[in-house]
């Protein structure tokens, strides 16, 4: 039984935003790297080089990695428990019981706000999670719904 | 009962030493690199010194003026700060443990330390330095009955007794060191001591032309060899019979007090509610000798003093005494022998993990040490021994509210987790698992004021969903 509910649609705009960002990293090293070619007169396979790394990665972080990403991203709040599922390569899944729960919290960056998105974060005594890019209504109804939740039982730690 | 104490005198000395402590290798330094460039003006160096000491002295002593506690109201009360000043009022409610200890110039002057923790967190927690030590059994005295006030179910046990007692004997001390990895760590540190003479004398000159010398450098350095291994093992077992000499488990009602030291006496008091998981290590030494060290995972205990977080319940046992120790000490708490493996295919999954690193290893030793690097191909039987080992041993099982997990990294552990002291579970498949449908899977729970996680790689998919839906359904 996987989780159901997906993150929104925009979440996949956000993704791509920051890879392009990353990728303008990338880009200056690249650029860096070109330059210094031409300066020291290095092999010109370096050029080659560097025009694929930037192309590779700029395909990586923009297109590639966010689908697969967002393809695989669910979550589900239950009654009990929080369930999660996240990962590329590794696909991983976690199980919060509602009672371990300690806080919640939700929290926009400056591209999320734009796209009216919010990052819900659920802490437990010893461990951090979160739910990446929600619509903020959304994230904000299931930050109520959790803390209700979560302040039902209190335990020891 | 109402007015301000101050702690004993030597607290002065005992923060003058931490500053020095502190400041010993910049001032290393300054002897070193800076004593000869100042010429006449050296006078001006020793003044600034001067000065500095003063004012250690100076803020030590105001300080220790400053800081003041007492009880009232149901609340330790302590107020200090030299400029701002700081009131700490703590409900004994609030209060998580109460630790006695004794270091080496508390004894000189025959005090304790006691040290408090409390709920919140590092930021909240306090240590009286230096008292008088029937002041502190009476602090920590009054601070257990305040507590016991507030807590209805535990003022049936008001007049706790000593229900069960644990005593490490000195020559399960002297097993304890031979078999610790401290061992290990000493020897090999020593064996690159001494591997420093390879610099100093050069062996290659000497043993070209002179085949007799080379035998007896061989005597040399096995005499160097097996010095180094005596020392290290000397040295690994004076540490642990400092630290563990005396040590005593005791359970009163709902606490477990240990108690351990030679030189330095600690005491450490553990409500066994704040228990979050117990944690059995077997080393590869103790493994074959059928001993084993039992951990508490424990909520306490703040962040730099983590050593207060994995606490020894036993620190050498044999281990079919396990399941009876248990009992007696932290009922509710069993230990299994018999558990769920993992299915045949895994093995390669097993296989491919610990050889990989051997592989990178032994292509490289081969490539740039010839002939030599060939002898690192002893890894590969070793990696496949670790391999199947680590398939072998990986484990789980549940009994009711209690998870089992056994897994080895390079010590063999067992966890023994209660389902209401589990914070997450999470389960992981790549893409080679999938294709096995075969799985990973994280316990968490909470040691200290981080996590502490149980691992089980490659276990059967179905299994990994078994033991998560165990976590999520009902009490």
């Amino acid at each position: 039984m996987e989780p159901q509910k997906r993150i929104a649609k925009n979440a996949l705009k956000v993704w791509r935003i920051s890879g392009i960002l990353e990728s303008l990293l990338i880009l200056v090293i690249s650029i860096t790297g070109i330059t210094l070619t031409y300066l020291f007169d290095f092999p010109r396979w370096i050029i080659i080089l560097c025009v694929c790394l930037f192309i590779l990665s700029f395909y990586l972080f923009v297109f590639l990695l966010p689908s697969l990403r967002w393809k695989r991203w669910r979550y589900e709040v239950r009654e009990d428990e929080i369930e999660i599922q996240s990962g590329i390569w590794i696909i991983k899944r976690t199980l919060i019981p509602m009672v371990r729960v300690q806080h919640v919290e939700t929290k926009q960056g400056p591209i999320l706000r734009r796209y009216e998105l919010a990052t819900v974060e659920i802490s437990t005594a010893a461990t951090n999670h979160e739910i990446p890019a929600l619509e903020i209504k959304e994230a904000d109804d299931l930050r109520f719904y959790i803390s209700r939740m979560a302040s039902v039982e209190e335990e020891d730690v | 009962m109402y007015n301000p104490k101050r702690l004993h005198p030597a607290a002065i000395l005992l923060m003058i030493l931490k500053i020095v402590k502190d400041a010993i290798f910049p001032l290393v330094l300054i002897f070193l690199f800076g004593g000869n460039n100042f010429g006449e003006k050296s006078f001006l160096l020793y003044l600034g010194f001067g000065l500095v000491i003063l004012f250690v002295i100076g803020s030590a002593v105001l300080t220790w003026f400053r800081f003041t506690y007492w009880i009232e109201n149901g609340e330790l009360r302590i107020e200090s700060g030299l400029f701002v000043k700081k009131k700490q009022y703590i409900r004994f409610e609030r209060i998580h443990s109460v630790n006695i200890s004794e270091g080496l110039v508390q004894r000189l002057f025959g005090l304790a330390k006691v040290q408090i923790e409390t709920a919140g967190g590092e930021q909240a927690d306090v240590e009286l330095a230096a008292i008088n030590k029937k002041e502190a059994e009476r602090i920590q005295l009054i601070l257990a009955e305040g507590k016991r006030e507030k807590t209805p179910e535990a003022a049936e046990s008001a007049d706790v007794r000593t229900e069960s007692i644990f005593q490490q004997t000195f020559p399960q001390l002297f097993l304890m060191a031979a078999t610790s990895g401290g061992v290990g760590v000493v020897f090999s540190t020593s064996a690159a001591f001494i591997s420093q003479f390879d610099e100093i004398i050069p062996f290659d000159k000497v043993f070209s032309g002179f085949e007799h010398v080379l035998e007896a450098s061989l005597i040399f350095i096995t005499i160097l060899v097996v010095s180094a291994f005596i020392v290290a093992y000397l040295i690994a077992t004076i540490g642990i019979v400092l630290k563990y000499g005396h040590f005593t488990l005791k359970k009163k009602g709902e606490e477990l007090i240990i108690s351990r030291g030679l030189l330095e006496k600690r005491k450490i008091t553990i409500p066994t509610k704040k228990i979050q998981a117990i944690r059995i290590s077997e080393n590869l030494l103790r493994q074959p000798l059928g001993l084993a060290s039992v951990y508490i995972e424990y909520a306490g205990g703040s962040a730099k003093d983590s050593e207060n977080a994995k606490i020894m319940l036993f620190p050498l046992i044999k281990k079919k005494d396990l399941q009876g120790l248990l009992e007696s000490f932290v009922p509710g708490y069993q230990y299994e022998a018999d558990m769920q493996g993992l299915p045949k295919r895994a093995f390669s999954r097993y296989l491919f993990r610990h050889s990989f690193l051997a592989v990178i290893v032994i292509a490289a030793c081969i490539w740039l040490f010839r002939p030599w690097g060939f002898l690192s191909l002893v890894l590969v039987p070793l990696s496949c021994l670790w391999a199947y080992l680590s398939f072998r041993e990986a484990g789980w099982i549940i009994s009711g509210n209690q998870l089992q997990v056994r897994f080895r990294i390079i010590s063999k552990q067992s966890y023994l987790f209660h389902k209401n002291r589990i914070q997450a579970i999470t389960y992981s498949t790549n893409w080679f698992q999938l294709r096995k449908s075969l799985a990973s899977i994280f316990i968490t729970a909470k040691s200290g004021a981080g996590p502490t996680i149980g691992r089980i790689k490659d276990l059967e998919k179905q299994d990994a969903s078994t033991i998560t839906r165990w976590l999520a359904s009902r009490y």
